[in-house]
Protein backbone atom coordinates (compact mmCIF):
# COMPACT_ATOMS: atom_id res chain seq x y z
CA UNK A 1 0.00 0.00 0.00
CA UNK A 2 2.43 2.81 1.25
CA UNK A 3 4.58 1.20 -1.78
CA UNK A 4 1.80 2.33 -4.39
CA UNK A 5 1.75 5.39 -2.99
CA UNK A 6 6.10 6.18 -3.15
CA UNK A 7 6.36 4.96 -6.68
CA UNK A 8 3.22 7.20 -7.49
CA UNK A 9 4.99 10.17 -6.32
CA UNK A 10 8.11 9.17 -7.94
CA UNK A 11 6.19 9.20 -11.45
CA UNK A 12 4.88 13.30 -10.50
CA UNK A 13 7.95 15.78 -10.96
CA UNK A 14 9.81 15.79 -7.27
CA UNK A 15 8.90 18.78 -5.35
CA UNK A 16 9.13 20.42 -2.12
CA UNK A 17 6.90 22.89 -0.77
CA UNK A 18 8.82 25.85 -0.28
CA UNK A 19 6.68 28.00 1.42
CA UNK A 20 7.89 27.66 5.14
CA UNK A 21 11.31 28.04 3.85
CA UNK A 22 9.96 31.05 1.87
CA UNK A 23 7.91 32.27 5.23
CA UNK A 24 11.34 32.27 7.15
CA UNK A 25 13.31 33.99 4.87
CA UNK A 26 10.81 37.07 4.70
CA UNK A 27 10.65 37.30 8.08
CA UNK A 28 15.11 37.56 8.67
CA UNK A 29 14.49 40.18 5.62
CA UNK A 30 12.26 42.27 7.43
CA UNK A 31 13.74 41.95 10.30
CA UNK A 32 17.57 43.06 9.06
CA UNK A 33 15.93 45.94 6.48
CA UNK A 34 13.83 47.32 10.02
CA UNK A 35 17.29 47.04 12.43
CA UNK A 36 19.81 48.33 9.95
CA UNK A 37 21.44 50.99 10.56
CA UNK A 38 24.13 51.96 8.45
CA UNK A 39 26.31 53.80 11.52
CA UNK A 40 29.43 55.32 10.47
CA UNK A 41 32.04 53.54 12.77
CA UNK A 42 34.95 54.97 13.67
CA UNK A 43 37.41 51.96 13.23
CA UNK A 44 39.19 52.29 16.50
CA UNK A 45 38.72 50.63 19.99
CA UNK A 46 38.70 53.26 22.60
CA UNK A 47 39.02 52.76 26.74
CA UNK A 48 35.63 54.52 27.42
CA UNK A 49 35.39 56.71 30.51
CA UNK A 50 32.92 55.46 33.49
CA UNK A 51 29.93 57.49 34.23
CA UNK A 52 26.44 56.17 35.54
CA UNK A 53 24.36 58.52 33.09
CA UNK A 54 24.76 57.67 30.31
CA UNK A 55 22.12 56.88 27.84
CA UNK A 56 21.55 55.19 24.97
CA UNK A 57 22.06 56.82 22.18
CA UNK A 58 19.53 55.42 19.49
CA UNK A 59 20.36 58.31 16.49
CA UNK A 60 24.00 57.60 16.17
CA UNK A 61 24.92 57.98 12.52
CA UNK A 62 28.55 58.99 12.95
CA UNK A 63 31.26 58.00 15.15
CA UNK A 64 34.34 60.30 15.48
CA UNK A 65 37.07 58.42 17.91
CA UNK A 66 39.68 60.18 20.23
CA UNK A 67 42.91 58.35 20.76
CA UNK A 68 45.08 58.03 23.44
CA UNK A 69 47.72 59.79 21.86
CA UNK A 70 45.19 62.98 20.10
CA UNK A 71 44.64 61.18 17.34
CA UNK A 72 41.59 61.40 16.02
CA UNK A 73 39.95 58.50 13.78
CA UNK A 74 36.56 58.69 11.95
CA UNK A 75 34.92 56.22 9.16
CA UNK A 76 37.65 53.87 9.57
CA UNK A 77 40.68 56.55 8.57
CA UNK A 78 42.83 58.55 10.81
CA UNK A 79 41.71 62.23 10.60
CA UNK A 80 43.49 65.36 10.74
CA UNK A 81 42.07 67.22 14.15
CA UNK A 82 41.25 70.32 12.38
CA UNK A 83 39.45 68.47 9.28
CA UNK A 84 37.38 66.82 11.95
CA UNK A 85 34.51 69.81 11.14
CA UNK A 86 34.52 69.19 7.20
CA UNK A 87 34.32 65.35 7.45
CA UNK A 88 31.22 65.34 9.88
CA UNK A 89 29.75 67.61 7.67
CA UNK A 90 30.28 65.13 4.71
CA UNK A 91 29.34 62.06 6.71
CA UNK A 92 26.17 63.91 8.07
CA UNK A 93 24.93 65.13 4.54
CA UNK A 94 24.00 61.03 4.37
CA UNK A 95 22.06 60.86 7.18
CA UNK A 96 21.62 64.65 9.09
CA UNK A 97 18.78 63.45 11.18
CA UNK A 98 21.66 61.47 13.13
CA UNK A 99 23.79 62.40 16.01
CA UNK A 100 27.55 62.23 16.41
CA UNK A 101 29.07 59.99 19.35
CA UNK A 102 32.60 60.70 20.29
CA UNK A 103 34.12 57.94 21.59
CA UNK A 104 37.17 59.46 23.37
CA UNK A 105 39.59 57.47 25.39
CA UNK A 106 39.80 57.97 29.02
CA UNK A 107 43.28 58.95 28.92
CA UNK A 108 42.77 61.77 26.04
CA UNK A 109 43.63 65.17 26.67
CA UNK A 110 40.26 67.07 27.71
CA UNK A 111 41.28 69.94 25.23
CA UNK A 112 41.48 67.25 22.24
CA UNK A 113 37.64 66.29 22.95
CA UNK A 114 36.69 69.74 23.21
CA UNK A 115 38.04 70.67 20.27
CA UNK A 116 36.61 68.28 18.29
CA UNK A 117 32.77 68.40 20.02
CA UNK A 118 32.99 72.36 18.99
CA UNK A 119 33.93 71.58 15.54
CA UNK A 120 30.88 68.69 15.71
CA UNK A 121 28.50 71.66 16.60
CA UNK A 122 30.02 73.93 14.18
CA UNK A 123 29.23 71.27 11.34
CA UNK A 124 25.24 71.47 12.39
CA UNK A 125 25.25 67.81 14.36
CA UNK A 126 21.51 67.62 15.61
CA UNK A 127 22.81 66.45 18.61
CA UNK A 128 26.68 64.98 20.37
CA UNK A 129 27.08 62.90 23.08
CA UNK A 130 30.27 60.90 24.93
CA UNK A 131 30.44 57.31 24.68
CA UNK A 132 30.63 56.50 28.22
CA UNK A 133 30.24 52.64 30.19
CA UNK A 134 28.26 52.25 33.03
CA UNK A 135 30.71 52.16 35.98
CA UNK B 1 -5.24 28.43 -28.12
CA UNK B 2 -5.05 24.71 -26.97
CA UNK B 3 -2.39 25.51 -25.38
CA UNK B 4 -3.78 27.68 -23.34
CA UNK B 5 -6.92 26.14 -22.42
CA UNK B 6 -4.64 23.11 -21.40
CA UNK B 7 -2.87 24.85 -19.21
CA UNK B 8 -5.44 26.50 -17.12
CA UNK B 9 -6.66 22.95 -16.40
CA UNK B 10 -3.19 22.65 -14.90
CA UNK B 11 -2.73 23.98 -11.50
CA UNK B 12 -2.07 27.58 -12.09
CA UNK B 13 2.01 27.92 -10.86
CA UNK B 14 4.22 30.87 -10.90
CA UNK B 15 8.23 30.36 -10.98
CA UNK B 16 9.03 31.69 -7.56
CA UNK B 17 12.73 31.81 -8.31
CA UNK B 18 13.68 34.81 -9.18
CA UNK B 19 12.01 36.97 -7.07
CA UNK B 20 13.53 34.45 -4.04
CA UNK B 21 17.35 34.96 -5.39
CA UNK B 22 16.29 38.40 -4.68
CA UNK B 23 15.17 38.00 -2.11
CA UNK B 24 18.16 35.86 -0.63
CA UNK B 25 20.55 38.65 -1.96
CA UNK B 26 18.62 41.04 0.25
CA UNK B 27 19.03 39.30 2.96
CA UNK B 28 22.77 38.50 2.38
CA UNK B 29 23.19 41.97 1.76
CA UNK B 30 21.32 43.36 5.30
CA UNK B 31 22.86 40.57 6.83
CA UNK B 32 26.23 41.25 6.05
CA UNK B 33 25.63 45.39 7.04
CA UNK B 34 23.74 44.84 9.81
CA UNK B 35 25.85 46.45 12.78
CA UNK B 36 24.03 46.22 16.35
CA UNK B 37 26.21 48.87 17.85
CA UNK B 38 24.24 51.09 20.25
CA UNK B 39 26.28 53.41 21.75
CA UNK B 40 25.46 54.13 25.51
CA UNK B 41 26.92 57.81 26.39
CA UNK B 42 25.60 61.76 27.89
CA UNK B 43 24.62 63.99 25.60
CA UNK B 44 26.31 66.97 25.07
CA UNK B 45 23.61 68.70 23.50
CA UNK B 46 22.44 72.14 24.84
CA UNK B 47 18.38 71.95 25.21
CA UNK B 48 17.33 75.20 23.96
CA UNK B 49 13.84 74.95 24.04
CA UNK B 50 13.93 73.49 27.60
CA UNK B 51 12.87 76.29 30.11
CA UNK B 52 12.62 79.38 27.75
CA UNK B 53 11.14 81.30 30.66
CA UNK B 54 13.87 80.04 32.99
CA UNK B 55 16.36 81.51 30.77
CA UNK B 56 15.36 84.82 31.03
CA UNK B 57 16.42 85.27 34.51
CA UNK B 58 19.64 83.14 34.62
CA UNK B 59 21.80 85.91 33.27
CA UNK B 60 25.38 85.66 34.47
CA UNK B 61 24.52 83.16 37.09
CA UNK B 62 26.25 79.59 36.14
CA UNK B 63 28.05 77.38 38.90
CA UNK B 64 31.48 76.93 37.28
CA UNK B 65 33.29 73.62 37.63
CA UNK B 66 37.45 74.32 36.35
CA UNK B 67 39.81 71.35 35.94
CA UNK B 68 43.24 72.37 35.71
CA UNK B 69 45.76 70.57 33.56
CA UNK B 70 46.78 68.27 36.22
CA UNK B 71 42.89 67.31 36.46
CA UNK B 72 42.34 68.32 39.81
CA UNK B 73 39.15 69.72 40.02
CA UNK B 74 38.54 73.60 41.48
CA UNK B 75 35.41 74.59 42.78
CA UNK B 76 34.91 77.88 44.09
CA UNK B 77 38.34 78.39 44.68
CA UNK B 78 39.10 75.01 46.37
CA UNK B 79 40.59 71.90 44.72
CA UNK B 80 37.76 68.90 45.26
CA UNK B 81 37.70 65.27 44.96
CA UNK B 82 36.10 64.48 41.50
CA UNK B 83 33.44 62.50 43.20
CA UNK B 84 32.28 65.16 45.53
CA UNK B 85 31.39 67.54 42.81
CA UNK B 86 27.41 66.13 42.75
CA UNK B 87 27.03 67.30 46.34
CA UNK B 88 28.69 70.57 45.81
CA UNK B 89 26.77 71.39 42.42
CA UNK B 90 23.50 70.45 44.35
CA UNK B 91 23.99 72.46 47.63
CA UNK B 92 24.83 75.68 45.18
CA UNK B 93 21.83 74.61 43.05
CA UNK B 94 19.52 74.86 46.56
CA UNK B 95 20.89 78.59 46.92
CA UNK B 96 20.33 79.18 42.96
CA UNK B 97 17.97 76.83 40.87
CA UNK B 98 18.18 78.69 37.58
CA UNK B 99 22.21 78.61 38.10
CA UNK B 100 23.32 76.65 34.82
CA UNK B 101 26.59 74.74 35.10
CA UNK B 102 30.03 75.12 33.36
CA UNK B 103 32.47 72.93 33.28
CA UNK B 104 35.97 74.29 32.13
CA UNK B 105 38.39 71.88 31.32
CA UNK B 106 41.98 72.65 31.36
CA UNK B 107 43.70 70.88 27.58
CA UNK B 108 45.52 68.62 29.30
CA UNK B 109 43.43 67.05 31.42
CA UNK B 110 42.17 64.03 31.28
CA UNK B 111 39.09 63.06 29.35
CA UNK B 112 37.97 60.61 32.14
CA UNK B 113 37.81 63.18 34.78
CA UNK B 114 36.15 65.87 32.51
CA UNK B 115 33.24 63.04 32.09
CA UNK B 116 33.15 62.21 35.77
CA UNK B 117 32.46 66.05 36.54
CA UNK B 118 29.69 66.09 34.07
CA UNK B 119 28.44 62.71 35.19
CA UNK B 120 28.45 64.26 38.29
CA UNK B 121 26.29 67.39 37.62
CA UNK B 122 23.69 65.30 35.65
CA UNK B 123 23.86 63.33 38.86
CA UNK B 124 22.96 66.60 40.60
CA UNK B 125 19.86 66.89 38.29
CA UNK B 126 21.81 69.54 35.51
CA UNK B 127 21.41 67.90 32.49
CA UNK B 128 22.70 70.51 30.36
CA UNK B 129 25.79 71.18 31.09
CA UNK B 130 28.01 74.01 29.34
CA UNK B 131 31.89 72.50 28.05
CA UNK B 132 34.79 75.28 27.42
CA UNK B 133 38.06 74.97 27.75
CA UNK B 134 39.71 76.64 30.31
CA UNK B 135 42.79 78.83 29.28
CA UNK B 136 45.64 78.86 32.13
CA UNK B 137 47.74 81.39 32.06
Amino acid sequence: MANQKFSDRKKEEAEIDMTPMLDVTFIMLIFFIVTASFVKESGITVERPEASTGEKQQRAAVLVAVAEDGSVHMDNQTVDIRAVRANVEKLLSENPQGTVVIQADKRAKAGDVISVMNQIKAAGAEGTAIATVEN
Amino acid sequence: MAKRIRKSADEAEIDMTPMLDVTFIMLIFFIVTASFTKESGIDLTQSNNDTPLNQQNNKNVSIVIDINGNSEVIMEGRSIDARSVQANVQRLKAENPEANVVVRAAQAAQAQVMVTVVDQARLAGVSGVIISELIER
